[in-house]
């Protein structure tokens, strides 16, 4: 383990600094990162601590709601998310940012959440999903279940969001949690494979084709509700 | 030239303005004649839009809040 300068700290020692009352640290929303976390695991500053949970509340709040898709349970999510981040910021090597580390562990509490729950449902793959027939041409009446131009979804109505939601959640789990990071909480390609522990290309693929299935059943969906109405 | 399978498959580098030179011309002139493919790109384009607008679903309440900050803190001086 190591000490604000690099040196070897034992885990007492450790301790011993997460437990001093440090609280006089001067810290803003102009504080990098990297300067609240120093002061936070070397002078147990709960200014700090106060600041980096102000910071990304909200961020982990969306991204475990985002995977679990479960709002009675994301708050219990987002306490442990913080309780890990509290008991293991010395594993935080530096290597990527900060943010990116805190939103992996977000994604693994979320995950174990669903395998408790038993609610992680196995995956089907969506790589062959085109909106082409085999001479490239698109398919599924597009022109006709055009929706881009209706201001009563342009408006974000209850409705429509909540098509679009429910839309998100038939994703199968591994293209969703990809669209989730990426067209919701609008991630960048690298941090979410730094998150999910694949490559940028893998992303990219999976949000493709997450997107192509996505575009069609919301479509698909808001033709049926304009033909309800 | 461009069939609407290509449109299909360079769309996420079109909507991230990463398509240049021939390949970006040959694109734009595939949407401007062909109506499937415009009503494509476009309700692609919305989508994005209107997933960007379900973050405003992922925000904690004040009152979560204020509680879970207060319980971390008793952690914290509780160590």
């Amino acid at each position: 383990m190591k000490g604000s300068s690099g040196e070897n700290i034992t885990q007492t020692d450790f301790l011993r600094n997460v437990i001093g009352d440090g609280m006089n640290q001067e810290v803003d929303d102009n504080t990098p990162d990297e300067k609240l976390i120093e002061l936070f695991l070397n002078e147990n500053d709960q200014n700090a601590f106060e600041e980096i949970f102000n910071r990304y509340v909200d961020k982990v709040y969306g991204i475990a709601l985002g995977t679990s898709r479960d709002p009675n349970s994301t708050e219990d999510i987002i306490q442990d998310v913080f309780l890990t981040l509290m008991k293991k910021i010395d594993t935080f090597e530096g290597r990527a940012k900060f943010s990116t580390w805190l939103y992996r562990v977000t994604v693994n509490a979320s995950y174990m959440h669903l395998r408790a729950e038993k609610k992680y449902e196995s995956d089907y793959s969506l790589e062959n999903y085109v909106p082409y027939d085999e001479n490239g041409t698109l398919i599924g009446r597009i022109k006709d279940k055009e929706w881009s131009s209706r201001p009563d979804i342009l408006n974000f109505s209850k409705e429509a969001m909540e098509i679009l939601d429910t839309a998100i959640n038939e994703l199968p789990e591994t293209y969703r949690i990809v669209c989730q990071l990426r067209d919701v909480n609008e991630l960048s390609y690298e941090e979410i494979s730094e998150i999910l522990g694949i490559s940028s290309g893998a992303v990219k693929s999976r949000l493709h084709r997450a997107r192509l299935y996505l575009r069609d059943k919301i479509s698909d969906y808001f033709y049926e509700w304009r033909q309800n109405k | 030239m461009f069939i609407c399978k290509d449109v299909v498959e360079k769309i996420m580098g079109y909507i991230d303005a990463e398509l240049g030179g021939k390949t970006l011309v040959e694109l734009e002139n595939h949407l401007y004649n062909c109506p499937e493919c415009d009503a494509f790109v476009r309700t692609y384009r919305k989508m994005l839009v209107l997933a960007g607008k379900l973050r405003a679903n992922g925000f904690v309440t004040i009152l979560f809040r204020n509680r879970l900050k207060t319980f971390l803190l008793s952690r914290l001086n509780a160590k």
